[in-house]
């Protein structure tokens, strides 16, 4: 027995793949992969959707609210104000299958939701906003248009489902997601939604007061503002640009004939 | 999200990840160039014809981890299965350097081969994020170093 | 090529030996495959999965181990070894050594 001293073949345990290669198939292929799951739940929110009716829902969701929702007390003058505003609003959607129920978040932030059950959510930074009570009803009419839509279940469906798909993906314990405020952050509308959401609103509205003078005005005043305004950033990148969005509106008022001058009703507060 | 930062990142770790690889394959040619000649086998006994006037155990270990962007590849890899391909050079590049390591042990003290090598792998876990991630792995060789007796005594 | 985890080879004289030969995989489990054992492991029994995934890879070291033998001029590996370790969260190592070796 002879010892003959003889190296093996260089590269035989390590595969030749270039790893920007391997990179980019994964990236590609994952991404992929991922489009197609997300697909596929979306659809089967939708399925759900067509089996489960808005009074189904408004049954189900009968006085549910977010877990960790800050709200404002029950004897807040703007929220008893805010309520008989959007009842009055309803009575333009005669068979509305929704109560609805109007909280206001504790948030700087200005924006509202549209959430299961009739549940209609307004921050304190959107109260502080508005300048009159017209313009608060728009953006009111416009939530009801979400729910008459039902872009809030699928929404929130969705931000469920892919919330729940996620923690799956990372390990995260699945059986400890329910419905938070955080999820809500992954709610969004298509632009087509928000759209549609508009023209349900400026209907309110001018059946409402007879006029919409004043119903884009926030808009308006947003789109002229500096975009480095952080509260509002994150609602506009959800949200069509609010320039373009009160140029829209007044055009679908003009193609309804809605007047756009007419008294305006200013805000108790 | 700002995916600017992790990007660069990622771009830095790649580049100076291949660099350090590239060096560190082209000295392991080089060591394993000047150590041929010194038997290592995986034998249990010494080989028959061996005379050997004295032995002792010898070893070489390195702690070796993987730089950040063939980390990420190995995460994204870890999701579908199948062969994580940027380990590979990794652990090819730990083991010839802890048989190198455990050759140059036995040169330095004299010995002329190693007989029942044997080569582990661990894990060493990180300490943060409950353990879950990888620090390094360590790659370690083991073996019985023994001096001939007579210099020509495995030559027949 | 003959693969013997002794250190001979019963009928066959060993005429010369090379050196220490290796060959080695890492391989990742896949979230299908995980959920599926996730499952299984309830109620226990073979991870069939799991075998399959391991033994494929033990097979695929072992082939790269022959290859280097082969590159050597050897027609045997002797003294052959597995060893399985970890090498992080969900990725194997499979890895097999031996010291390549001409037989008679």
């Amino acid at each position: 027995m002879r010892f003959v001293a003889r190296q093996p073949k260089e590269g035989i345990n390590v595969s030749d793949t270039h790893p920007l290669v391997e990179a980019g198939t994964l990236v590609v292929g994952l991404t992929a992969i991922f489009v197609i799951i997300a697909v596929v739940l979306i659809f089967m929110v939708e399925v759900v959707l067509y089996f489960v009716s808005a009074e189904d829902e408004a049954k189900l969701f009968d006085g549910w609210l977010p877990e960790d929702l800050v709200t404002v007390s029950y004897t807040d003058e703007r929220l008893l104000e805010t309520q008989a505003l959007v009842d009055r609003l309803v009575l333009h959607w005669p068979d509305a299958p929704y109560e609805f129920r109007v909280e206001i978040d504790d948030s700087e932030q200005a924006n509202a939701m549209a959430l299961p059950g009739g549940l209609v959510i307004v921050t304190q930074g959107l109260l502080d906003e508005v300048e009159s009570e017209n313009e608060l009803a728009f953006v009111l009419g416009h939530e009801l248009g979400h729910f008459k839509n039902r872009d809030h279940v699928r929404a929130l469906g969705r931000g469920v489902v892919l919330s729940i798909f996620f923690a799956a993906l990372t390990g995260n314990d699945v059986a400890g997601i329910g419905i938070k405020s955080a999820d809500l952050t992954l709610r969004s509308f298509s632009r087509r939604q928000e759209a549609r959401a508009d023209d349900f609103g400026l209907q309110v509205v001018n059946s409402e007061y007879g006029h919409v003078n004043e119903a884009w005005h926030l808009f308006e005043r947003w789109g002229g503002k500096d975009d480095s305004i952080i509260d509002l950033v994150k609602y506009l990148s959800t949200h069509p640009d609010s320039g373009d969005r009160a140029a829209t509106m007044k055009r679908h008022a003009e193609e309804k004939g809605w007047q756009s001058d007419g008294e305006i009703t200013p805000l108790s507060w | 999200m700002n995916f600017g930062m992790p990007l660069l990142i990622l771009m830095i770790a790649y580049f100076i990840g291949t660099h350090l690889e590239k060096r560190h394959f082209q000295s392991i040619l080089k060591r394993e160039d000047e150590a041929r000649g010194f038997p290592v086998v995986s034998f249990d006994t010494m080989p028959d014809n061996w005379t050997a006037s004295r032995s002792d155990l010898v070893s070489g270990s390195v702690v070796i981890s993987l730089d950040y962007f063939k980390r990420v590849i190995a995460g994204l890899r870890g999701l579908i299965g199948g062969r994580i391909k940027t380990y590979e050079p990794l652990l090819d590049r730990a083991r010839r350097e802890a048989v190198l390591r455990m050759i140059e042990d036995a040169r330095s003290q004299g010995y002329d081969a190693v007989f029942n090598v044997r080569l582990e792998t661990s894990r060493l876990a990180n300490a943060t994020r409950n353990g879950k991630g990888t620090a390094g792995v360590e790659m370690l060789a083991y073996g019985t170093a023994v001096k001939f007796a007579s210099r020509f005594a495995n030559a027949q | 090529m003959i693969i013997s985890n002794t250190e001979t080879i019963p009928g066959r004289k060993i005429v010369e030996f090379y050196g220490v030969v290796t060959g080695n995989t890492v391989r990742a489990k896949h979230i299908g495959r995980d959920i599926m054992a996730g499952l299984k492991n309830i109620v226990g029994g073979e991870l069939k999965g799991y075998t399959e995934l391991l033994s494929d890879s033990r097979k695929e070291a072992t082939d790269r181990m022959i290859e280097q033998a082969q590159s050597m001029g050897a027609n045997a590996v002797v003294n052959v070894r597995f060893a399985t370790s970890s090498i992080s969260q969900g990725a194997a190592e499979l890895f097999a050594y031996g010291t390549a070796v001409r037989v008679e």
